[in-house]
C-alpha cells in the first residue's frame, strides 16, 4: 500500500484506485524511460515504418522481396550462427571462470575480477585491429600452432569465421562472466558440501546442485551475449571483412554506401525481432528457473 | 517425531557395542598462524550420542568437518566402524550432515531432497519413493513432501534436514547446532523428538553446540571444547557434579566463584582463606597454592549453619518461577554468588545480610589460573 499518499488527501482511496496507482518508486525510471523513447524509441518507429511501407503505402512487400533472396537467408544465417557459436565459447570459457572467480578470496579475487572488466575499458575497434594482428598467417596464434605440430604450415585465421567468433568471443566474455558470477556468490557452499555427504560425486553435485543454481546467470548471460553478437558490427568488420556479411554489417552498408533505406530498414528490423525474441524468451525462462532457485 | 511403527527402518549396520566405533586421533588443525585444534582424541561407542561442547571457535566445528570429510586435518587419523577414512573424500564415507542452516537444495522440493541421497548412492529407483515416504513420515513432514525446502518454516527445514541425512542411512550422523535458528519452545521440543528418533534408530551421532542446556538434555556424553582441546569428556551428571576443571565448571551450568588462598590441609580437606571468610573443600594442595571454589547454586542453603558457612550482601533477587536466583555480594560488590531457592526467602530484600552454607563435599576445587572467566 503507499502509505503516505492515502493520509495526505484525507479519503481513504478504493481499492480499485489503489491498484490503477503507479508506484511511487516507479517514477524513478522516468528520466531514463523519457530518455529512451526520445532518442531511442521513436527513431525505432520510423524505421519500423519504413521497413513496412513501400510506394503504395503501408505494405509487406519489401520484407517479402527481401526474404525471398537466397543471399538474405545466408546473411541471417551467418549473423545467428556466429552468434551462437560466439555465445557457446563465452558459456563453456566463462562458466570455469565465473566460478574460479566466485571461489577465490581476497587480494586473488580482486585481481581476477580486475581482469574480467579492466578489458571492458579497451575499445572495440583497438580489440579488433589486435585480432587482426594475432590472427594473421605470421601472427601468434599460427605461429604457435606450427611450433606445437598441430599445423604443418603457416595459416592465417584472418577474414575466416573462426578468426571471427574468436575474436567476438574475447570481447563478449566479460558479459557471460558476470551475471554468472553474481548467482554462484550468492549461492550457500553448504548446499554442495550436503551433497557431498548425501553420497554426491563431484560430477554429480556439479549436475544436481551447483548448474540448476547456476542456471538463472547463465540464462541473463547467454542472453547479454547473444543480443550482443548478433547484433555485433565492429569486430566482423575488421576481423572478417565485406565478404561475410551479417545483418548488422549489411544494415550498415545499406545505409552508409548502398544508399538503400528500404533494405537498411528491413535488416535493421529483422535484427530487432531475433532480439527482442532472445531478450524475452531468456527474461521469463530466468523467471521460471529463479522462481525455485534464488530468491 | 512418533514412535517407531513397524516399517520404521532398521538401524544401520553399527555394532552398538563398539566402544571405538567412531575414534578420533590426534586430529591436528591449523588455519595460517592460528592453531584450531591441537591434537584431538575422542572416542565414540556405537549407538552413543556424543556432544562437542564449547564457545565459538574452539574447534568444535572445525573437529566436526574433519569427522565428516569437508576439511582435512593436518595430522590425525579418523577411523569409522573399523575402517581408516581419513584419506576418504566426504561422499564416500557414509557420514551424514544436518547443517546449521540446513542446507536444503532451494530448487527442490521436500521429497526430492530427501531423494537426493538416495539417488546418489544409486538406490533401487522403484524403491525411492517408499524410502522417501517413510523418512518423511518419521520427522512428521509427510504432508508436505511436494513444498518447495524455501516454503518451510525453520522447524518443518530442520526437520526435512534430518529426514534428508537419515534416509541414506550412515553410520554416523554429524549434527551442526541445528537448533541455534529455532525459537526456545520449538528447540526444546525438537531436541526431545530427535533424541528418541536416534535412539530408535540405532543412530551414533556426533553433536556440536554451543548450548550447554541443549548438550545436557541430549547427550550420553559432552566433549567439552575449549581453545582447540577437549577439557572433559564425561557424562552430563558427572560434568556438572564434578567438572574437571575451571573452565568446564564455567561453561556449565551456574555457579559461584571464589578465589582464594590454601591455608591448611588435612584428611583430604582443605581450609581456604576467600575475601569472604573461610572455606572448606575436599581435595589435596599444597599450603599458600592459590585455587578457584566453585559451588553450585542449588547446594547453596540460606539461613542454615553448617560446616561451610559465610555471610554475605544480598544485592538482586530474580524470580524466575519454579525456582528464586538470589545473587550476592562478592569481595569487590560484584554479584560473586548465586544461590538458588525454591521460593523467595523471608526477609530477601537486597542489601540484606544473609547467611549462607553447604557442604564441604559441594565446594568444587581448581588451581587458579591466570585468566580467569567471570562467575556465573
Amino acid at each position: 500500500m503507499s502509505a503516505p499518499a492515502a493520509p495526505l488527501t484525507g479519503r481513504v482511496p478504493a481499492r480499485r484506485s489503489l491498484s490503477v496507482r503507479p508506484d511511487p518508486v516507479a517514477l524513478l525510471a522516468l528520466p531514463a524511460f523519457a530518455y529512451l523513447a526520445a532518442a531511442y524509441g521513436w527513431p525505432l518507429l520510423v524505421l519500423l515504418g519504413r521497413s513496412l511501407s513501400g510506394p503504395q503505402g503501408i505494405s509487406l512487400t519489401p520484407l517479402a522481396q527481401f526474404l525471398s533472396d537466397p543471399f538474405s537467408w545466408r546473411v541471417i544465417g551467418n549473423t545467428v550462427r556466429t552468434a551462437l557459436l560466439v555465445t557457446l565459447v563465452c558459456l563453456l570459457a566463462g562458466y570455469p571462470a565465473a566460478v574460479a572467480l566466485a571461489r577465490a578470496r581476497g587480494a586473488v579475487q580482486g585481481l581476477l575480477l580486475l581482469s574480467v572488466i579492466l578489458p571492458l575499458s579497451v575499445g572495440v575497434v583497438v580489440k579488433a585491429y589486435a585480432w587482426q594482428i594475432v590472427l594473421r598467417r605470421d601472427g601468434v596464434v599460427s605461429g604457435l600452432l606450427v611450433g606445437l605440430g598441430i599445423w604443418d604450415a603457416p595459416q592465417r585465421l584472418l577474414f575466416t569465421e573462426t578468426g571471427l567468433v574468436i575474436g567476438a568471443a574475447n570481447v563478449f566474455l566479460p558479459f557471460m562472466i558476470l551475471p554468472i558470477y553474481a548467482v554462484i556468490r550468492q549461492i550457500d557452499p553448504r548446499l554442495a558440501e550436503a551433497a557431498a555427504t548425501l553420497g554426491a560425486s563431484p560430477l554429480r553435485r556439479f549436475l544436481g546442485v551447483t548448474l540448476p543454481l547456476t542456471l538463472p546467470g547463465i540464462v541473463s548471460g547467454i542472453a547479454f551475449v547473444f543480443s550482443l553478437a548478433v547484433s555485433m558490427y565492429v569486430v566482423p568488420s575488421l576481423v572478417i571483412g565485406d565478404r561475410f556479411q551479417t545483418l548488422a554489417t549489411l544494415t550498415g552498408r545499406a545505409f552508409l554506401f548502398m544508399r538503400d533505406e528500404q533494405l537498411g530498414s528491413t535488416t535493421a528490423v529483422l535484427l530487432l525481432a531475433v532480439a527482442v525474441a532472445v531478450v524475452v524468451g531468456s527474461t521469463a525462462l530466468a523467471r521460471r528457473l529463479g522462481g525455485g532457485g534464488q530468491s | 517425531m512418533p514412535a517407531p511403527t513397524p516399517s520404521a527402518p532398521t538401524p544401520p549396520a553399527s555394532a552398538p557395542s563398539d566402544p571405538g566405533f567412531l575414534t578420533i586421533v590426534g586430529a591436528e588443525k591449523r588455519f595460517g598462524a592460528s592453531t584450531v585444534l591441537g591434537g584431538v582424541d575422542l572416542a565414540v561407542a556405537g549407538g552413543e550420542f556424543v556432544s562437542l561442547l564449547g564457545p565459538s571457535g574452539c574447534g568444535k566445528t572445525t573437529l566436526l568437518r574433519i569427522v565428516a570429510g569437508l576439511v582435512a586435518a593436518d595430522r590425525g587419523r579418523v577411523v569409522l566402524d573399523g575402517r581408516d577414512v581419513t584419506r576418504t573424500p566426504p561422499h564416500r564415507r557414509d557420514v551424514g550432515v544436518v547443517f546449521q542452516n540446513y542446507a536444503l537444495f532451494p530448487h527442490l522440493t521436500v521429497a526430492e531432497n530427501v531423494a537426493f541421497g538416495l539417488k546418489a548412492k544409486g538406490h533401487p529407483r522403484a524403491e525411492i519413493p517408499a524410502v522417501v515416504a517413510r523418512f518423511l513420515d518419521l520427522v512428521q513432514m509427510a504432508p508436505f513432501a511436494d513444498r518447495r525446502a524455501q516454503a518451510l518454516s525453520g522447524g518443518q527445514q530442520q526437520r526435512v534436514a534430518v529426514a534428508r541425512a537419515l534416509a541414506v542411512r550412515p553410520k554416523l550422523l554429524l549434527l551442526d547446532e541445528p537448533f541455534s535458528a529455532l525459537d526456545r519452545k520449538l528447540r526444546e521440543a525438537m531436541q526431545i523428538d530427535l533424541k528418541r528418533l536416534l535412539r530408535e534408530l540405532g543412530i551414533t551421532a556426533l553433536f556440536v553446540t554451543h548450548d550447554q542446556d541443549e548438550a545436557l538434555t541430549m547427550s550420553d556424553r559432552i566433549a567439552v571444547m575449549n581453545r582447540g582441546a577437549i577439557e572433559q569428556l564425561a557424562d552430563p551428571v558427572t560434568l556438572y557434579r564434578r567438572p574437571a576443571t575451571a573452565f568446564a565448571l564455567g561453561f556449565v551450568g551456574l555457579s559461584s566463584r571464589l578465589h582464594g588462598t590454601v591455608r591448611e590441609e588435612g584428611d583430604g580437606v582443605l581450609r581456604v582463606e576467600t575475601a569472604l571468610g573461610t572455606v572448606r573443600a575436599p581435595g589435596r594442595f599444597r599450603p599458600g597454592s592459590p585455587v578457584l571454589l566453585g559451588v553450585r547454586p542449588e547446594r547453596i542453603r540460606i539461613g542454615a549453619d553448617g560446616p561451610n558457612a559465610i555471610e554475605a550482601t544480598l544485592v538482586e533477587v530474580a524470580f524466575q518461577g519454579a525456582r528464586a536466583h538470589l545473587f550476592f555480594a562478592g569481595p569487590d560488590g560484584e554479584r560473586a554468588l548465586l544461590a538458588e531457592a525454591p521460593e523467595i526467602p523471608a526477609g530477601a530484600r537486597p542489601g540484606a545480610r544473609l547467611r549462607l552454607s553447604w557442604a564441604i563435599e559441594d565446594t568444587l576445587v581448581f588451581p587458579a589460573e591466570p585468566a580467569q572467566r567471570d562467575a556465573a
